[in-house]
Order: structure tokens, then C-alpha cells, then sequence
């Protein structure tokens, strides 16, 4: 009995010893209450990093700071740049078995076949959030990027992938174009929608909802989530995938190249993809899951969202968006050339 | 003298302006909706929940200490450096160049600034541990920025006081430790002080520079209401602000009180 | 007295044997050059050799950028090329256009109007404050400077809030007329200088400050005993003596209110890039570094000009005292 003082005092000096599991990641984007159970389970403890944008993780990581991370998130649009700059490791699957949980639907994409990199963290689209009191019939970017059929007050999404693909799909080309002549008659198009006296200007999706919640505008381009939490606020808002494409998105989990704790980071990836873990993850954050398996344990009225969970008719019309290589140059001074007319 | 009469209004105006944005956030951070701008109703529990959260803590003690040791660092070396340059019989080719490598950092854009940095650091790195990203470069990077700042309010402080004063205190037989102790630097103080105030309050707010030049372990509070405004801004953060402000405006009030009193004191 | 080339003391005893140890009075007494340089090196050396080591050096380092390949996934190639420079000057993948062009000249318009505004509330506020008693002015100076502790994001939120289409100054301008229904008063370009200024004054009023505080009040009367008109001794009497802050104010707000562009996003709308926007989207969204260097390199040289041209300004206005 009396070694029990003594013992306690050695596990108290050696807890501290377990180096932390170091994440980065949006503000917000995961239930604190899991830290608790991610140390229970596997001992390790969970440090919370946070970026704002994650080309600011990227740069962050390019100046030297991939030795200060042990898990990445980042969305699949940029996998293959990060691949290509070094800045992530491959994984050792076998540390990772609930990768069998995941929906097939969301692995082995273009920008890492086979998973070798990366396992979804959440999945979500961008589209148009309204109010269908002022604006009436399906949703389509004409309501934003047409001056004869603009309804009201709009905001634009103020990250240039996304729009510029969806000024693409609106014209009915491919979202990812590469071929110059399509994507000049997109951005003329986008800087002539700006300019439209309804356009409050570019805005980041919590202030685009912020806008259509408050009345000052009629609709807004936002993500799925903002959406979500927008038409909690003001019920009665709706949001929708516009009938010419959009574009779903989807993040990933990755190991940074020089990860100090390799072990917690696997094991840290592997406690994510865990069907109750992903479930309770996801009722709280109200993203969507890509874990098929915690697909039953997800509250039923965030299954009937379609902010969240989009039916399948709108899934249909949704696309990746993919890393363009050399080509993204002239997507920047497209947007650049938006932004200076 | 007596100014115009616009001039105090003009003030007030001007003080209008400063404070009206402080003052929303003062407001709002009372509001009891989380998201959104409608008002929810009276609470003080953004309060509360600031005061207990471990992070918000953690990095406002980490940006006081930084702004603290830096404003220090910079003012010292600010100070000697707009001394040295004012009072030394430079030639010309120097004094330009002076000029234009103190006006480097105020003309650099941050980002700039923050990859310039890096780039010495990870230099640096190789040759000494203590370079690992985290609080050590936090102080040299805001401490190298800061400088500039200091110098030229110093030397504008300096060419307005002029020589007179200091030839006056030559003649009585003066030398040059007791004149820049006793004549210089009291006159200097306002320049100083306002020079530490201006770097005090760039490194609070500094975000870019910090951003790439810090550790995991060292983050400061624009880092972390950065990475909190993206998903919209809470009344937290709101009341985090509210408290800062206060929290400032009742030291320097405390201070000015101390120096008032001290300056009252009977002389003995 | 003759000229010389030591230029500073026009009280030398020997001028022209300035190579060797001259004795000179500076400052009232007896001295030697190599004693006052080696003071001064001592001063000034320690706070250039630490901005040396953190900062011009890896400066140097990043110009050599400007003339670096962007790697294929954006990483940097160390390949000799032109094209950022010509990038810069506009030929991009579209041919050539003048939006960068534009996007510096917008920068510059909105630097000087802040400047301008800042100025003209900001040297009021000087003589204001400096004409309050002598214990009231430490504490009003700080009371300028305690809003710029809060967070710039934070504050320009406020004004958001501040702005919108259900608070009290958007009403009004609702009910006069101004702007339709509903609407809130951002984005407007009122609303940009607002931020800007409310953002910026600090560094406008506390380098004017240092120089109104020490304002020979017998020089503005003096003028004004010689029949100087109003303008004339506020020029002459007022400005000429104030040069030195008013110059340390004109660059403390000017320059980097160049850079800025989060209140221009926030309150304008983010419609169009400033330079602030185009280099911080080189080194994130775009991952161009080597264009980010040559258009951050090219701001901080556009500044220097703007710099030498505001001290040739008031070294000619300070000399018509």
C-alpha cells in the first residue's frame, strides 16, 4: 500500500513523457469532447492547431514547418500539390484498419489512387443559399451571375476555384477546364456579374449567410455547412445545388512528412474513422460523413437536411474539383483579372 | 494659447471614430446568440467561458509576455540607434543609407517581412537550436519590425529638440554622460514612450509575421482569433476584446495615477 | 566660412585636413571624428547588426527570388527567368493587360486619401491634446493608442456591425433616401475610409504629437505681430516647425496603408484586388513565391521613391522657415 503514493508519482511523472498528437486544422472542425476518448483510447494526447485558410497551412509547411505537425487536414483539391511539394508522407495501412468503414464512393480518388496519402475526414458541397420567399424556382447560377435574372442583393463566394468552376459549369463547360478561350469568357462573365449594382461583393461563406439571414441579401454563395447553420438561425432559408453544377468538396486526413510522433498520428487517423467516433464527430460539427459504417448512428433530422446530406438526384450534378497543374496559372490571372474590372 | 473652436470638435471626432467600433464590440459581446448579428438578449456568459478556456488564456498570456519583451528590446535599441544617428556627425552617403535601411521593415508588406524572416531563422537553425520556431523567434522577428518603428518616432522627437539645450549645457561645463542623462533623455521621454506604445500595439496585433515565424506551443491571440473568425466571429471573441481593451485603458490609467501622485508628493 | 567636406560642424577649426585626426567642436566641445564615429558605431551598431542578420540579409536573399521559376506544383526552381518581372508588367497567360496597373494605382489612391483624411483630423487632435494639461496628456495619448490593441479583424468586424442594415446609422441613411430599404451601409467606399481612417489615426496622431508638443508658441506670434496672414503663419509658423513629425506621420500612414487590404475586403466588398491582396495571394491561394517576391520587392522599392520624394518635400518646406 504504502508503494501506491510512489507509484502514482512515477505515472504522473512519466504522463507527461507521451509526446501529443499534433493536428491542423479550421477552427472548429472537430468535437473537443473527443480528445478525452482519443486519450483513453490510445493514450496520446491531442493538440489542436488552428489555420484560418489552408493555403496558409500550405505556405506554413513549405517554410519548414512540416517537422511541427503529426496529422494535416486539406481538401483534395490541393493533395496533389502537397504530394508533388513533399509535404506529406505515405501511409502504413496497416496501422489503420477502420479505413474499412469508409464509403467506397469516397476513396481512391484521382489526386491519391489507392489512399496511399490520405483518408476523408468530411465531405460538403458549395452552392446557393436563399430565401424562398423572395426568390422563387430551382436554383441555378443565373441568379447570381446573370444581370437580366438576378433576383435581389447577392453575394459571391470570395475563393477563386470554386467560382470561376462554377462560372464555368453555369456556361456549360467542364468545371476543371484547361482550355484558355472557355475560361476568358468565364471570368469576363464573373467580373460583369461583380459590377451588377445588385453584387455586395465577394464574401466568405459565413458572411454570405450572415447577409441572406439578416435580409440584406436574397441569396448567397456559400458551403454547405454555413448553409446548415444559417437555416438554423432563420428558419424558413433553404439551400440548393444549382441545376448547371456544383462543386463537392471533400477533406482529408494526411501525416506530414516529418511528423515527430508518426505513431499517434496513425493512431489519431485510425480513432477518426471509427464508426462511433465519425458519428458523434459528425452530429456535432453537421458536416457529412464519408464513414459508411456511422452512417446509422447520425441524428435523423441531420440525415434529412439537404444543406448537409444532398439527395442523390443532386449529387448527380456535382463534381470534384481537381488540382490543374500547370494551367492553374491562368485560372490565377483570370482571377486576378476578375478582380481588377 | 487658445485653439479655434473646431479643433476640440474635430478631436472629439476623431475619438469617435477610434472608439465606435470598440464600443459595438463591447455591446455585442453581451449578446446571447453565438452566430448571427440578431440580438438574443443580455448574458454575461461569453464572460465566463473566456475566462475559463484554456487556450484564449494561454495565448494572451503568450502575447503579452512577446509584446512586453520585444517593445523592450526595440525600444532600447530604437532609441540608441536614433541617438547615434542624430548625434553623430555622419556623412551623407551614410545618413541615406540609414534612412532607407530603417524604413525597410515600414515598407516591407508583412508577408514579405514574415517569408524574410523565416528564411533567416531556418538559416540560423543549423547553427543553433535556440532558433527552433517558437517564442525566441516570435521576440526577434516582432523585435526586428518594431525597431523602425521607435527610431523614427525617436528621431523626429530628436531633430524637434534641437542642440541649443546641449550646447547651453556644454558651456556649463557639462560632459556628455550627465548632458544625454539629464538633459537629452528627459526630453526624449515622450518620443520614447510613444515609440513603445506604437511598437507595444504593432506586435499585439501582429498576425502575418507571427503566423509563420511561431511554434505550435507559442500561439498568441491574433493567431487564434484569426483562425476563429473564419467560421464567424463570437461574442467570445468579442468579450475577449472587450477585456483587453478595458484591462489596457485601467493600467494606463493606474499608471498616470502613480505618476500623478508621485509628482504631488511634498518635496523632502 | 569656407566650405568643407566633413558637413556637419560650420564651426571647424581646421577644414582642411579632414583626413587626419582633425579636432572639431560638435556640440559645444573638443573633440576628434574617429571618437564621435566610434560612439556612434557603438549606438547604431547594435540595432543594425540585429536588422542586418534577421532582415536585410534574407532580404537580399529573397531579391534573388524575383528572378526564380515557380516549381510545378509551386514550390520554388532555382531556374534563372524574366518572366516575373514580366508578369509584373502585365503579360500573363492572357496576353497583356493593365490590371496590375490598375490594382497599384487603386492601392495608391486609397493610401493617399487615408493619408490625407488621417492628417486632417489627426493634427487638430495633436494640437488638442497637447494643449491639455500636462498630466491629462500621457493618458490621452494612450487612450489613442489603446484601440489599435484590438485586433484589426475584430475592429473592422465591428464596423460591419456597426454599418448594418439593422442598426441605428443605417436607418437614418435608409430613411433620407440614401440607400434602398433594407440595405446596410457597407460595401461603400465611405465605408472603406471609415475603417481606414478609424484604423490608421493612431499612427497619424502620435508622431505629430511628439512634434506639436514642442512648438515654439513665440515664432506663430511672432509671425502674427508682422501682420502674416492666417495661412501664412500657420505655414510658416505652425507647419515649417512641425515638419519633422508631420513627415514621420505622412509615412507612418501612407506606407502601410499601402499594404492594406483587410478593411478594403471587408467593408468594400473584396470587388477588387489592392497590392496588399495580390502579394498575400501569391504566397497562399496562387503559391507563386517568386512572383510574391518581385511584387513585394517592387512595392517595398515604389515606397522608398514615395519616401525620398515626401523628404525632399519637407527638407524644401522646413527650409523656407
Amino acid at each position: 500500500m504504502r508503494f501506491l503514493p510512489l507509484a502514482l508519482l512515477v505515472c504522473l511523472l512519466t504522463a507527461g513523457d507521451t509526446p501529443p498528437v499534433r493536428i491542423f486544422m479550421y477552427s472548429e472542425y472537430i468535437d473537443p469532447t473527443l480528445a478525452d476518448a482519443f486519450k483513453a483510447k490510445t493514450g496520446f494526447t491531442l493538440d489542436i492547431q488552428l489555420y484560418e485558410a489552408q493555403e496558409e497551412m500550405i505556405a506554413k509547411l513549405q517554410t519548414g514547418g512540416t517537422d511541427q505537425y503529426d496529422v494535416l487536414v486539406a481538401s483534395g483539391v490541393v493533395v496533389k500539390q502537397m504530394i508533388g511539394l513533399k509535404l506529406i508522407q505515405t501511409l502504413d495501412q496497416t496501422l489503420i484498419p477502420n479505413k474499412a468503414n469508409v464509403g467506397k464512393a469516397f476513396l481512391n480518388h484521382a489526386f491519391d489512387p489507392g489512399n496511399q496519402y490520405g483518408y476523408p475526414y468530411f465531405w460538403g458541397t458549395s452552392g446557393l443559399m436563399y430565401d424562398p420567399a423572395k426568390v422563387k424556382g430551382e436554383p441555378t447560377w443565373a441568379w447570381v451571375l446573370d444581370p437580366a435574372s438576378q433576383p435581389g442583393p447577392f453575394t459571391l463566394l470570395d475563393e477563386a476555384k470554386t467560382t470561376i468552376a462554377s462560372t464555368l459549369a453555369y456556361q456549360g463547360k467542364d468545371m476543371n477546364s484547361r482550355i484558355t478561350a472557355e475560361v476568358k469568357v468565364a471570368v469576363t462573365a464573373l467580373a460583369a456579374a461583380k459590377n451588377s449594382p445588385k453584387c455586395l461583393g465577394f464574401a466568405g461563406g459565413v458572411d454570405g449567410k450572415n447577409r441572406v439571414v439578416s435580409g440584406e441579401a436574397v441569396v448567397a454563395m456559400v458551403y454547405n455547412g454555413d448553409a446548415a447553420r444559417g437555416m438554423t438561425e432563420k428558419p424558413g432559408l433553404k439551400y440548393g445545388l444549382p441545376k448547371e453544377g456544383a462543386e463537392i468538396w471533400i477533406d482529408m486526413l494526411m501525416v506530414s512528412a516529418k511528423a515527430p510522433n508518426k505513431a499517434g498520428a496513425h493512431a489519431l487517423i485510425n480513432f477518426l474513422l471509427d464508426a462511433d467516433v465519425a458519428a458523434q464527430n459528425a452530429n456535432f460539427i453537421q458536416y457529412a460523413t464519408p464513414v459508411e459504417a456511422a452512417m446509422k448512428k447520425i441524428k435523423p433530422e441531420l440525415l434529412a437536411n439537404p444543406a448537409i446530406y444532398p439527395t442523390a438526384d443532386e449529387l448527380k450534378r456535382t463534381h470534384y474539383l481537381e488540382d490543374l497543374g500547370k494551367d492553374s496559372r491562368m485560372w490565377d490571372a483570370g482571377w486576378t483579372a476578375v478582380k481588377s474590372h | 494659447m487658445t485653439l479655434p473652436r473646431w479643433v476640440p470638435a474635430v478631436s472629439w471626432l476623431g475619438m469617435t471614430l477610434l472608439y465606435l467600433p470598440l464600443l459595438a464590440v463591447a455591446v455585442l459581446s453581451f449578446n446571447s446568440t453565438r452566430y448571427g448579428q440578431s440580438w438574443g438578449g443580455f448574458t454575461v456568459d461569453w464572460y465566463a467561458r473566456m475566462v475559463s478556456n484554456e487556450a484564449i488564456l494561454s495565448a494572451a498570456w503568450n502575447s503579452l509576455v512577446l509584446g512586453v519583451i520585444s517593445t523592450v528590446l526595440a525600444t532600447v535599441l530604437g532609441t540608441l540607434l536614433a541617438i547615434g544617428l542624430n548625434r553623430t556627425p555622419w556623412p551623407r552617403w551614410f545618413k541615406r543609407g540609414s534612412d532607407l535601411a530603417i524604413n525597410l521593415p515600414v515598407v516591407t508588406p508583412d508577408i514579405i517581412l514574415a517569408i524574410a524572416l523565416v528564411g533567416a531563422f531556418a538559416v540560423l537553425r543549423e547553427w543553433s537550436a535556440a532558433f527552433k520556431p517558437g517564442m525566441t523567434t516570435l521576440i526577434i522577428a516582432h523585435t526586428t519590425f518594431q525597431i523602425s518603428f521607435v527610431t523614427l518616432v525617436v528621431s523626429s522627437r530628436l531633430t524637434t529638440i534641437g542642440k541649443d539645450q546641449v550646447e547651453a549645457a556644454r558651456d556649463l561645463y557639462a560632459n556628455t554622460g550627465q548632458i544625454w542623462l539629464r538633459v537629452l533623455l528627459p526630453q526624449l521621454m515622450p518620443g520614447i514612450i510613444a515609440g513603445a506604445l506604437l511598437a507595444f500595439t504593432i506586435s499585439l496585433d501582429d498576425f502575418v509575421v507571427s503566423f509563420f515565424v511561431t511554434g505550435p506551443e507559442a500561439t498568441t491571440l491574433p493567431l487564434l482569433i484569426y483562425a476563429s473568425v473564419r467560421r464567424g466571429v463570437t461574442p467570445e471573441i468579442h468579450a475577449l476584446s472587450t477585456v483587453i481593451v478595458v484591462g489596457t485603458m485601467l493600467a494606463i490609467i493606474a499608471v498616470t495615477w502613480i505618476q500623478a501622485a508621485r509628482t504631488a508628493k511634498p518635496q523632502e | 566660412m569656407r566650405a568643407n567636406t566633413c558637413g556637419w560642424n560650420s564651426r571647424q577649426t581646421t577644414c582642411w585636413s579632414c583626413a587626419i585626426k582633425p579636432v572639431i567642436i560638435h556640440d559645444g566641445y573638443l573633440t576628434t571624428k574617429p571618437h564621435l564615429y566610434g560612439r556612434g558605431a557603438l549606438l547604431v551598431g547594435l540595432a543594425f547588426l540585429w536588422m542586418g542578420v534577421f532582415l536585410f540579409a534574407p532580404l537580399a536573399g529573397l531579391s534573388a527570388l524575383a528572378f526564380a521559376s515557380r516549381g510545378e506544383y509551386g514550390g520554388v526552381e532555382w531556374t534563372f527567368t524574366w518572366e516575373n518581372l514580366s508578369r509584373l508588367a502585365g503579360h500573363d497567360e492572357f496576353g497583356f493587360s493593365w490590371n496590375h496597373l490598375l490594382i497599384l494605382w487603386r492601392s495608391v489612391v486609397l493610401a493617399a486619401v487615408t493619408t490625407v483624411l488621417c492628417l486632417l483630423i489627426g493634427f487638430p487632435m495633436a494640437f488638442w491634446i497637447a494643449a491639455r494639461p500636462a498630466a491629462a496628456r500621457p493618458l490621452l495619448l494612450a487612450l489613442v493608442m489603446v484601440p489599435s490593441c484590438v485586433n484589426l479583424v475584430i475592429r473592422t468586424y465591428a464596423w460591419q456591425q456597426f454599418l448594418g442594415s439593422q442598426m441605428p446609422a443605417a436607418w437614418v441613411a435608409q430613411h433620407l433616401g440614401l440607400v434602398p430599404d433594407g440595405a446596410s451601409l457597407y460595401p461603400t467606399v465611405t465605408a472603406v475610409y471609415l475603417g481606414m481612417v478609424s484604423a490608421m489615426l493612431p499612427f497619424t496622431v502620435l508622431p505629430l504629437y511628439t512634434s506639436v508638443e514642442r512648438l515654439d508658441w513665440s515664432l506663430v506670434e511672432a509671425a502674427r505681430d508682422l501682420h502674416a496672414g492666417r495661412l501664412r503663419t500657420f505655414r510658416h509658423g505652425i507647419l515649417a516647425q512641425c515638419m519633422p513629425g508631420l513627415l514621420a506621420a505622412t509615412i507612418l500612414t501612407f506606407i502601410p496603408s499601402l499594404g492594406m487590404f483587410v478593411i478594403s475586403d471587408m467593408l468594400g466588398g473584396a470587388k477588387f484586388l489592392l497590392v496588399g491582396n495580390l502579394i498575400q495571394q501569391q504566397f497562399g491561394s496562387m503559391n507563386n513565391w517568386p512572383f510574391g517576391a518581385t511584387a513585394g520587392l517592387f512595392l517595398v522599392i515604389a515606397s522608398l521613391f514615395a519616401l525620398w520624394g515626401l523628404r525632399i518635400v519637407s527638407e524644401r518646406e522646413a527650409g523656407r522657415r
